[in-house]
């Protein structure tokens, strides 16, 4: 038999380590003990979890090998040490190694009474639920007055002492042999038969239809549409393919996607269930136990780019093209990033393009109100363009005056209109905007990526011109198809077919340099092992850090307060690892306060697409005291400011005509949200109120007050610009909205050519960086459709430099 | 009164936290109450040399100078956190100021039973020799799903629960005051005295 055999402390002197090494090696003919120690496990940290770093791996997969446990401990204080009790923590909050393992508890300490209070803790500890350990009843081992018990050799002295040790011991081996037979998963018979059932995915219904023979789950056919391309195919491969492999329920959720993992995993479950067995039974299979040990693997390649989003592919794509070796190595499962979040258009001034279509009313309001802004606002580095700029929309104003006139664009006003809606002042009075030159290289070069991407297969919709939202201008080529994904779905394959290699589930953990030269990376890849790359150069393009609340509350200058449990719109693989790799070798920083916040977003899951989302003139915003505070047609950062000073939390409320106007749902998903308590629905307002904990008065006068502003066309409280609908038709409904964070202008400092800049404005040696890792552009506040710009040409541009400095690769 | 209150976790988020500084603004009135964090303290380690770091001398020297200490704690495995067990074995292994210092516990958890297993074994670990703190007796506040305890404000949504703290909390500053009368001499004693665990294993045993 095989147990390990965990010393209670960290103390660098301990009875209870001196008895398990006597037990390992009294006991050395009967059993393997394997002492683990708690000195380098750290304190455990909900807010920081750890589960995956090699400490913990280590007592995980020991454990999981093992056939039972012993448990030495210590009494500190009346109770277990916290070295110990960390180690427990660890291994009952995201795995559970201990569940239903063998344990036999064991203590030393120098009083008569040995641990007794201390083991009496220790085991309704491992009876909690999230251990649920199974710990030997009776046969309390207690070693009172330690210091005088062992000899020279480390042996028991007392022949009584050794021969009750030996009693217990033989009794959990005993004990170990009928917990093991207990937990053997019991026969899992089926009624054969194809199953079909519907589970709930990330979209709705998730239908699937499941084949069981008499003893084996054989097919499972999944009806994939209804859920997000990009997001959801990781997890609709790789689950049915485990669960088939392993004929076990216990599989892993696929990060990013576990949604759709974990519809996939009760589908087969209802099916189970159907078919007269019981999934729980399946549920205890584990997946082969213990994960295969650490290698090293070790790659030279010509470059190699952390992150397989927009940035990362385009970058690699354009080595191929120069007929250089790339590798891409991805953190998540599944390629693509927030780049597959994306509404889609990207921004392009293209006037060839742009000119067949008609202006439409207001836009030329919007030009003349550039005319008319005050020369001395704008910096000097941006005036000579803005002057420039003037003239155009003068000769275009003339020229249209008496007419209603084509879309007008230049790369100017692009360039102008990045300039003002980057321009902010935070919290200190610190005043930022796009760094000119970049914004520059970002407004001129914009149109050749549209061009470039199509040549990599992306086909953009050329009948209409869209304005993304936040945009400001009708200026966004808009691929066909599913939105951001369309990009990755050209992208990835180019890469491959050209001979790119993609790693995916490989976390970029540390840059390599050698003389100052940065020349490779160490990741780690999905089974823990070691990844060295040695290249020629790094191209940074991992994303920001939108999903990493610490990071964003350390840097912030702009918001007055972020939220601990405030939720984002990103991949939660955004946690700002490249801006942390980058300033490891000395890179510069810029722009950091500034984040954008996406201000309707579900406050559970950050999402857009849940509850009731109308146009905004059919917004009506309340907070939690169920009063009106902000003009709901306000800008994105003024909602979410006010929404902040509001408590963060409120409410779109709507009537029944103004559901009719919602464009991201159906009757089925409406009424599913209402059922789980994420959509309020009442007959009147007063009930409403109350199920928002609202006084029924107020929130009555602040629809009736609203409805009567759109009678008379105008809105004396908050000035709201556009109305439509009246709250007037019941049912009503409330949906429940918080800001959500969304974008990171700030990150690495780079120049023109995407260098990564160090704190003396140097380029360091072989780092490059492109997508919104990097910072300076966006400054304050990221136009809608301009990231999209942003990284498919920084992409292009960290690629040709990275080649040209380090390959001698000239123009191709 | 000048109290302080030790917030038994280490998360960022924390409903613990957030019923202590509850208490700081509605109890205003009858006590300053201190909120004294633990999550940059090291993990207790037995050093030899017995002294304790400038965080932990920090935490002490706060205690020390308070008339009673609140201990809010999350349940985690059915006792209290680590983080938490690791502060109270720094405190009891150098400077003890919690000897004879009046203690009230509360909890917050997010499920029902809130944090009732955690609170016994905190009673029992500071009437530990080592620490000997006056666990206020009969007195047990516990709350149970947290998470939707509080208003947007920060204030207690359910009046019983809210008129529960207020008779606890007065029970409490009695408490305080009763123990200040009667524990002085005993106080300067017991500090005197290295508390060592040679003593007991030279044959006195606790
Ligand atoms: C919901 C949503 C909607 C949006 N809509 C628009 C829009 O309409 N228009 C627009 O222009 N912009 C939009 N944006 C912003 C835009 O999508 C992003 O700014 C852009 O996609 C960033 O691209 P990127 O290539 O820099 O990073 P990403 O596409 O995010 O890719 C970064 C990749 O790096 C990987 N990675 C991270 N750390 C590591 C590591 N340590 N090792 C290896 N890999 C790592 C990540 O897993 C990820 O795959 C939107 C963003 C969101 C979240
Ligand atoms: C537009 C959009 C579509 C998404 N589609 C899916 C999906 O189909 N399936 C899924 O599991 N998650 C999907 N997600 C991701 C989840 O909402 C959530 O962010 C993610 O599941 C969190 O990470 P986790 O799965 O590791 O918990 C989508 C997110 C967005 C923004
Ligand atoms: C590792 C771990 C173990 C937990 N064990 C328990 C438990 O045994 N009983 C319980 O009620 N809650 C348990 N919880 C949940 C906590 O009670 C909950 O997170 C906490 O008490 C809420 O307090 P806080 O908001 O101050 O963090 C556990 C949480 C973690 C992270």
């Amino acid at each position: 038999m095989k147990f390990i055999g965990i010393v209670g402390t960290n103390a660098k002197k301990s009875y209870n380590r001196d008895l398990l090494t006597f037990m390992q090696k009294h006991f050395a003919d009967k059993a393997d003990i394997e002492i683990l120690e708690l000195a380098a496990v750290p304190l455990f940290d909900e807010s920081d979890d750890q589960s995956e770093s090699p400490v913990i791996q280590e007592f995980v997969q020991k454990i999981e090998a093992a056939d039972g446990v012993i448990i030495a401990t210590p009494e500190h204080n009346h109770s277990i040490p916290s070295a110990l009790k960390s180690i427990i923590e660890w291994l009952s909050f995201k795995l559970h190694p201990l569940d239903g393992k063998p344990v036999m508890i064991v203590g030393a300490s120098y009083s008569v009474q040995g641990s007794s209070r201390a083991q009496l803790h220790l085991r309704q500890v491992l009876d909690a639920p999230g251990v649920n350990a199974s710990v030997m009843p009776g046969s309390e081992f207690l070693l009172g007055r330690a210091q005088t018990a062992f000899d020279e050799q480390g042996n028991l002295k007392s022949a009584g002492t050794i021969d009750f040790l030996d009693s217990c011991f033989a009794k959990f081996m005993k004990f170990t042999t009928i917990v093991s037979a207990m937990a053997a998963p019991a026969e899992v018979k089926y009624q054969p038969g194809t199953y079909d059932v519907v589970a709930t995915g990330h979209n709705g219904d998730l239908p699937m239809s499941v084949t069981l023979s008499d003893d084996r789950i054989e097919a499972i056919n999944i009806d994939t549409s209804s859920e997000t391309k990009g997001i959801a195919d990781v997890a609709f491969k790789r689950i049915p393919q485990e669960i088939i492999d392993g004929q076990t329920l216990a599989v892993d959720a696929i990060s990013g996607a576990s949604m759709t993992s974990n519809g996939v995993i009760n589908g087969v479950a209802q099916a189970v269930k159907q078919a007269g067995a019981n999934p729980d039974e399946l549920k205890k299979r584990r997946q082969n136990a213990a994960k295969p040990q650490a290698s090293v693997t070790d790659i030279t390649t010509d470059i190699v780019v952390v992150g397989a989003g927009g940035a990362g592919l385009t970058a690699a794509a354009k080595v191929l093209q120069a007929g250089r070796n790339v590798l891409v190595l991805e953190k998540f499962p599944a390629v693509g990033g927030n780049t597959v979040r994306a509404g889609g258009p990207m921004n392009a001034a293209d006037p060839d393009w742009q000119h067949q279509f008609d202006a439409i009313p207001g836009e030329k309001h919007t030009l003349k109100e550039i005319t008319e802004i005050d020369e001395a606002t704008i910096d000097a580095d941006y005036l000579p363009d803005f002057r420039a700029l003037k003239t155009q929309i003068k000769a275009y104003l003339t020229e249209n005056e008496d007419q209603r006139g084509y879309l007008f664009d230049s790369t100017l006003l692009h360039r102008i209109q990045t300039y003002l809606g980057g321009k902010r002042t935070d919290l200190n009075g610190h005043k930022i905007y796009g760094q000119y030159d970049l914004v520059k290289v970002l407004t001129d070069h914009a149109l050749e990526s549209v061009k470039w991407l199509e040549k990599i297969g992306v086909n953009f919709d050329k009948s209409q011109v869209t304005m993304p939202v936040g945009a400001i201008w009708r200026r966004g080529h808009k691929p066909m198809g599913d939105l951001g994904f369309a990009y990755i779905k050209a992208l990835q394959p180019f890469v491959t077919k050209h001979g790119g290699r993609i790693m995916t589930e490989t976390a970029v953990k540390s840059l390599t340099t050698t003389d100052g030269k940065v020349d490779g990376l160490i990741a780690e890849g999905p089974k823990h092992e070691k990844v060295v790359v040695h290249a020629k150069a790094v191209i940074l393009a991992s994303g920001g850090f939108a999903a990493n609340t610490k990071m964003l509350q350390e840097y912030n200058t702009y918001w007055t307060a972020i939220d601990d449990d405030i939720q984002t719109t990103n991949s939660p693989a955004m946690t700002g690892d490249g801006i942390r790799l980058g300033t490891s070798v000395g890179a510069d920083l810029v722009g950091m306060g500034f984040s954008q916040m996406m201000p309707v977003s579900d406050p559970d899951t950050g999402e857009l697409f849940s509850g009731l989302q109308v146009p905004p003139q059919n917004y009506v915003m309340v907070n939690q005291a169920g009063k009106r505070f902000v003009n709901e047609y306000g800008s994105r950062d003024e909602l979410t400011q006010a929404a902040i000073d509001n408590g963060s939390l409120f409410y779109l409320i709507a009537d029944d005509a103004i559901k009719a106007t919602a464009y991201n749902t159906s009757q089925a998903k409406i009424d599913q949200q209402v059922a789980a308590g994420t959509l309020f629905r009442a007959d009147t307002l007063a009930d409403l109120a109350k199920q928002l904990d609202m006084d029924p008065a107020v929130l009555t006068k602040t629809v009736n007050d609203y409805n009567s502003y759109v009678d008379a066309g105008e809105d004396p409280e908050f000035h709201k610009n556009a109305f439509d609908l009246k709250v007037a038709v019941a049912p009503f409904y409330a949906t429940p909205r918080k800001p959500a964070t969304h974008h990171t202008m700030g990150g690495l400092k780079i120049d023109t050519g995407a260098h990564v800049l160090n704190t003396d404005g140097t380029p360091i040696d072989g780092l490059y960086a492109a997508g919104e890792v990097a910072g300076g552009i966006h400054a304050g506040n990221r136009l809608g459709g301009n990231s999209l710009a942003d990284i498919f040409t920084f992409g292009r541009i960290a690629a040709a430099n990275a080649l040209e400095d380090e390959l001698t690769v000239a123009e191709f | 009164m000048k109290l302080v209150g030790i917030v038994g976790t280490n998360a960022t988020s924390s409903t613990n936290r957030q019923l202590l500084q509850y208490m700081k603004r509605h109890f205003a009135s009858q006590a300053t109450i201190e909120i004294a964090e633990i999550k940059d303290l090291p993990a207790f380690n037995e050093p030899e040399d017995r002294t304790a770091p400038a965080v932990v001398q920090a935490l002490s020297d706060q205690i020390a100078a308070a008339d009673g200490v609140i201990f809010a704690t999350p349940e985690y495995d059915h006792s209290i956190p680590a983080v938490l067990k690791s502060a109270i074995e720094w405190l009891s292994y150098t400077t003890r100021p919690l000897i004879s210092k009046p203690v009230m516990i509360v909890g917050a958890s997010n499920g029902s039973l809130g944090t009732s297993r955690a609170q016994a074994h905190l009673r029992q670990i500071l009437e530990a020799p080592e620490l000997k703190a006056l666990v206020m007796p009969n007195v047990e506040y516990l709350l149970g799903h947290s998470l939707q305890a509080f208003d947007e404000d920060g204030n207690l949504k359910d009046a019983t629960k809210a008129a529960e703290l207020d008779d606890d909390f007065t029970a409490f500053t009695a408490f305080v005051d009763l123990t200040a009368k009667i524990t002085p001499a005993n106080k300067f004693v017991e500090k005197n005295q290295q508390f060592s665990w040679s003593q007991v294993a030279n044959g006195r045993d606790l």
